[in-house]
């Protein structure tokens, strides 16, 4: 049993970055634990950039118009509060990635460089050609190796214990001995990232992205709120789902369908390409629907995105990552060709639910979650491009300084034989699974999930379809009880560890059916059929799901915090 | 129906063996496609990692025929095109500890990426209130460095490393040291030159395997060759810079390298004498001619053209 | 066929076998290759790491003066190949650069055009003169002969500045022995790094990686091993004898330049290309298949 004042878990841009702030307190021992290496996590996939008012191309920008902006794309499910709270400190957060290394692309004047993104009134978004998040993520990795933040790599979480109500410590299998174990703390942050991977294929996020914070949360009994709300990226490529970043629209590429008409001038007259992701998103899949789309209206169709106006130039030196994308997983050149793109599951709005955006506390003392994995709530129904980063350097950091708090001020839990016997569960539960030599396996299980998932709880939704998903949850839930793991080695099973993963992946995505059907309006990213309209009468508050006592998911709800933005119509 | 099989090389509690699989052709698949079908369909306990599926991370690297490559990005078709064959040979990289069949131990090479300082030193006059400046022209100078994913194709199949890992770090610590060393905004280059220095900078031996390995199209081997400059004109100062220095002098005096005063320069008196006999055998065979140390090398045509070329660059560096 | 000829400083002393060889070679086979008047040393992979700009602005002098014979370069080294055609590419991709270094050349009354290509003398024998043409002019079959081809690295790597084929499974040292009527050997560390230049700052893993080479080739039950290279030619046989402390193996492998090795087929006695005295592992195994 070992023994930490805040274990952060995830090793993604807010979990480093949380690391990193509570490893500088004195006297405080912190520990981050990571199921891979810590640079490969999801925040290297963000390309775009973070978003931070530092007016050093629009001068007419302000922290107030940024958090109109993130309020208004929020679909006003956004608490306002937690809004003006974040866009207050996201330039301190990127002045912050910068002095600490990270390699921003500049202005003439030698300032961090801003590009235009979708959703917002100026150029905002602070950006590293197109690899942001890459050199964010590395940065961070940096500073934590300077720190001497103790990473324990290939340790994968499990369960919390929770002792009379606050935290306790983490059961952990330790991947590379294929042994469990127990990780005593006062304080756990979880940035585990997002759960992209209930549809397996048709998402940009990693394999890792399972949900398996937000799983074990629930499991501790922290809610989740706002499940339903889940990002589907406009441009993903074609064919693999991989996203081409929001810059591909930023830096002033066309969407067209197979007529070759710029169609989002039907929708969106004013901002056009540049119209927030949902209502682009939404935009190609009904000229799709309407049989505009190239290759027919199945899950191979698309529509394609046309940069060859921009001329080399901008395409090597603002896109080269995008092109490289395009060539090598789409086998086309954007210098010479359009490139096949279609919307993919990119994130979740939703998450653990935070209730103190100020420390990103959850109702469980001791529990602090931040990034993807956490609801806090500043993204509402949808996310702006460029607020995901940001959201990883702003809460990262108060998640972490929460924890270190916390920590500072509280007492280990009187919990070691709780952990000690949540430990023995699940070590006997290895033994079981792994020994199996029939069931159905793992893979069968996760493909069905995610074609249910795209097919009923997808772009568009109704209450037939999200009810057939649910059972289709509820079946293949059973059939987990039952099925084939296959490989009994200690070291390394991976076999194992996405056992665990897909029982992740059947827990949040009941939360997310179970938040769609309850959602009986369209709002943000989420669009049912039957409810075409937002509903601010019925529906400006969260819904938070949490592990009943008889192990049912009981639905609770809160208001939205509103300070000074009406709701209002969204257009672009 | 046209078929594709892998030979894997796997590892698992002290026993490494090679084991096929078989399965169906699919057009326009990655490697690491058909390490996921054989892992779903074939066999649960096939062991490997990857992540992004997209080139960023860095996690998927395996060897395909010998060569180290991302399979994420590596294609089935391009690799049996090459190669003539369906049958394709996967292994873990190079130059890492194997944990199980393709995954390494990448624990173990932070200690030594840590080495370099891979942290900026940020120059006194920024903040984290202000953040830094820096010049479109000077950021261009690093920014390629940034784009290491850390996936280790370089390392892989380094022939340094393969000789001896122990004095020798892995090429993309010298790309990460060297990023710094290039940062205008970093205060100190030799907080991660000098590292380098003492952990055999001097020692690659020019193999150039880093260079056609890295995803990124970035070059260690290039970086490795910054820091010896830096290095040197800091005046840190051993064999290796002192054997540059020495085909440097021989270039500018008469235009071509002296076999003979080379080793003496590069050796010091006393291993130059202790290397004797061994010198003798060299001359023996016609390898080495004493005599040149005391009649030089004729410089060749045109010498004074190329020492004023060599007086025109030094103009040109200050 | 006439090339301006870029023999290296080791040609000149420690390799002189091989200027013989080349010589000889060509002259058989009717390539004219004209020796660069004051051509100067290409850097050899040292001074480029404390002074670009010179081994730069050197190289480029080296390539001007081919340019100012009009005539291609020709090489028979394969750090010599890649130095040059490394300045080459940087002076023709980059126009800042080129006149840089041009303004540096002016200096001395030189300028660099871009108007010669710089080659290796394998490459040339492949693609311009032909193998089926050298086949032809073979008067002495080397049958019987086992030849461990060996690339070493720079004829091969980086790709970008070399690319005459696929680095990873290269044919042309296995088709020019192939050609010559001997059989080409291929062994695991045929595109392995022979260390020469780490041999002073690395001095135990180049022992190991010059041991392990010749070692492998033995394995392999070769006779003798041939690069295109003189650098890794002096590596394997000047340090041989010390490498077998390292990797044993019994007995001398020698060690030839291609080269010698055509010549060898074309009726040079190895006396005449320095094989009798120059070399420290001895080839006189090899006179059985003359």
């Amino acid at each position: 049993m070992e023994q930490y004042d805040v274990l952060v878990v995830g090793s993604g841009g807010a979990g480093q970055r949380a690391a990193l702030e509570a490893a500088r307190r004195d006297g405080l021992r912190v520990a981050l634990i990571t199921k891979i290496f810590p640079t490969r996590s999801a925040t290297a996939m963000a390309q775009g950039g973070v978003n931070a008012a530092l007016n050093n191309v629009a001068k007419e920008d302000s922290t107030e118009v940024h958090t109109f902006d993130t309020v208004k794309g929020s679909d006003y499910l956004g608490d306002q509060d937690a809004i003006e709270f974040f866009c207050q400190r996201c330039p301190e957060g990127v002045l912050e990635m910068d002095f600490m290394g990270t390699p921003f692309s500049r202005t003439d004047e030698g300032k961090i460089a801003q590009r235009n993104f979708g959703g917002q009134s100026y150029p905002r978004t602070c950006y590293s050609a197109d690899k942001t998040g890459h050199v964010i993520l590395h940065t961070t990795y940096e500073q934590c190796l300077k720190e001497g933040v103790h990473f324990l790599q290939e340790w994968y979480l499990l369960d919390i214990v929770v002792k009379d109500g606050k935290a306790g410590g983490a059961i952990i299998w330790n991947m590379k001995k294929g042994k469990v174990e127990i990780i005593k703390a006062k304080s756990i942050v979880l940035s585990t990232g997002g759960a992209g991977r209930v549809f397996w294929t048709r998402t940009t996020n990693p394999f890792l992205s399972t949900g398996d914070g937000m799983a074990v949360a629930f499991r501790a009994g922290v809610g989740l709120k706002d499940m339903e709300m889940i990002q589907f990226h406009p441009t993903g490529l074609g064919k693999t789902g991989i996203l081409m970043s929001e810059a591909v629209r930023g830096e002033g590429g066309y969407l067209l369908n197979v007529e070759g008409e710029r169609f989002m001038k039907k929708y969106a007259p004013n901002k056009m390409e540049l119209a927030s992701r949902d209502v682009v998103a939404k935009a190609i899949e009904d000229e799709i629907a309407a049989g505009r789309g190239f290759n027919g209206t199945g899950l191979d169709a698309y529509v394609v995105a046309d940069l060859r106006h921009l001329g080399p130039e901008v395409i090597i030196e603002k896109l080269h990552g995008i092109r490289d994308l395009a060539l090598c997983f789409e086998h086309c050149d954007p210098l010479t060709d359009p490139v096949p793109i279609r919307p993919t599951c990119h994130y979740i709005m939703g998450g653990i639910d935070v209730v103190d955006y100020k420390t990103c506390a959850t109702e469980i003392p001791g529990i602090f979650a931040s990034g993807e994995a956490s609801c806090i709530s500043i993204h509402g129904a949808n996310r702006l491009g460029g607020n995901s980063l940001a959201d990883g350097v702003v809460f990262g950091k108060v998640s972490g300084a929460g924890a270190a708090d916390y920590a500072q001020a509280s007492t280990f839990a009187d919990c070691d034989a709780e952990l000690q016997a949540k430990a023995e569960e699940w070590e006997a539960k290895f033994v079981e699974v792994t020994s199996r030599t029939s069931g159905r396996p793992v893979a069968e299980i996760r493909d069905e999930l995610a074609v249910a998932m795209w097919n009923k709880v997808g772009i568009f939704r109704n209450e037939a379809g999200i009810t057939e998903a649910l059972e289709v949850i509820e079946r293949l839930t059973k059939e987990y009880e039952t099925c084939y793991v296959g490989d009994s080695n200690r070291t390394y099973n991976m076999a194992f560890v996405n056992y665990v993963e897909i029982k992740s992946m059947l827990t949040v995505a009941k939360a997310i059916a179970l938040g769609a059907l309850n959602r009986k309006e369209s709002r943000g990213a989420h669009v049912r059929e039957e409810f075409p309209k937002r509903d601010d009468s019925q529906y400006l508050k969260h819904t938070i799901w949490k592990l009943g006592a008889n192990g049912e998911y009981e639905m609770s709800e809160r208001d939205v915090v509103f300070t000074k933005y009406e709701p209002q119509e969204r257009k672009y | 129906m046209r078929q594709i099989t892998y030979h894997i090389h796997r590892f698992n509690e002290g026993r490494a063996y090679v084991q096929s699989y078989t399965f169906d052709y699919e057009a326009d698949r990655t490697i690491l496609w058909g390490l996921q079908k054989i892992k779903d369909t074939l066999d649960p306990t096939l062991t490997f990692v990857a992540a992004c599926r997209s080139a960023v991370c860095g996690a998927c690297s395996v060897k395909v025929n010998g060569q180290a490559m991302l399979g994420c990005e590596a294609k089935i078709d391009e690799i049996t095109e090459r190669f003539g064959s369906d049958e394709i040979t996967v292994a873990p990289i190079g130059n890492f500890d194997v944990i199980r069949d393709l995954v390494v131990d990448w624990e173990a090479k932070v200690s030594r990426l840590k080495e370099v300082a891979p942290w900026i030193f940020v120059k006194p006059e920024f903040t984290t209130k202000t953040g830094t400046r820096q010049t479109a022209a000077d950021f261009k100078k690093f920014v390629m460095n940034t784009e290491c994913i850390l996936c280790g194709c370089c390392a892989s199949e380094c022939n340094k490393l393969s000789a001896n890992r122990e004095d020798f770090l892995d090429p993309y610590v010298y790309t990460k040291a060297n990023r710094f060393v290039m940062d205008s905004r970093d205060v100190s280059p030799m907080a991660h030159t000098t590292p380098a220095f003492n952990h055999g900078l001097w020692k690659c031996v020019h193999c150039m395997n880093c260079i056609t390995r890295c995803p990124k199209h970035l070059k260690p081997e290039k970086d490795i060759s910054n820091l010896r400059r830096v290095a040197t004109e800091a005046g840190l100062s051993n064999k290796g810079t002192r054997h540059a220095i020495a085909f440097k002098q021989d270039l500018l005096k008469t235009g071509r390298l002296n076999e003979v005063t080379m080793s003496l320069k590069t050796d010091g008196l006393l291993d130059s004498a202790k290397q004797g006999l061994y010198a003798l055998r060299l001359w023996k065979h016609g390898k080495i001619n004493p005599f040149e140390l005391v009649v030089p090398h004729k410089p060749v045509n045109g010498i004074e053209g190329v020492r004023t070329i060599g007086r025109a660059v030094e103009e040109a560096g200050k | 066929m006439k090339y301006g000829f870029f023999p290296g400083c080791v040609l000149e002393g420690a390799s002189k076998e091989d200027y013989l060889a080349t010589v000889a070679v060509a002259k058989k086979l009717g390539i004219e290759i004209q020796e660069l008047d004051g051509w100067t040393c290409c850097g050899a992979s040292h001074v480029q790491d404390i002074d670009p700009l010179l081994t730069l602005s050197t190289n480029a002098r080296n390539i001007a003066l081919a340019e100012k014979e009009g005539l291609d370069i020709l090489t028979v080294c394969n750090t010599c190949t890649l130095m040059l055609r490394e300045a080459k590419k940087e002076l023709d991709e980059h126009e800042v650069t080129r006149q840089k270094v041009n303004n540096i050349l002016g200096e001395a009354g030189m300028n660099y055009k871009g108007t010669s290509e710089v080659t290796h003398f394998l490459w040339v024998l492949i693609r311009e003169y032909g193998l089926d043409n050298l086949k032809a002019k073979v008067t002495r079959p080397l049958t019987g002969l086992r030849v461990a081809e060996y690339y070493g690295c720079h004829i091969l790597r980086p790709e970008e500045e070399m690319g005459f084929e696929d680095m990873q499974i290269p044919t042309s040292l296995a088709d020019l022995i192939t050609a010559l009527g001997a059989t080409p050997i291929d062994f695991s560390r045929k595109l392995d790094c022979c260390g020469f230049h780490a041999v002073y700052p690395a001095h135990d893993s180049v022992m190991q990686m010059t041991g392990s080479i010749n070692a492998d080739a033995q394995k392999e039950g070769a006779d003798c091993v041939v690069t295109p290279c003189p650098l890794c030619q002096m590596q394997l046989d000047m340090f041989q004898k010390e490498a077998k402390a390292t990797v044993p193996m019994n007995g001398d492998m020698p060690i030839i330049h291609m080269s010698q090795l055509i010549g060898l087929a074309l009726g040079c006695t190895p006396a005449e290309m320095g094989m009798t005295d120059r070399h420290l592992a001895s080839t006189a195994s090899l006179n059985r298949f003359l």
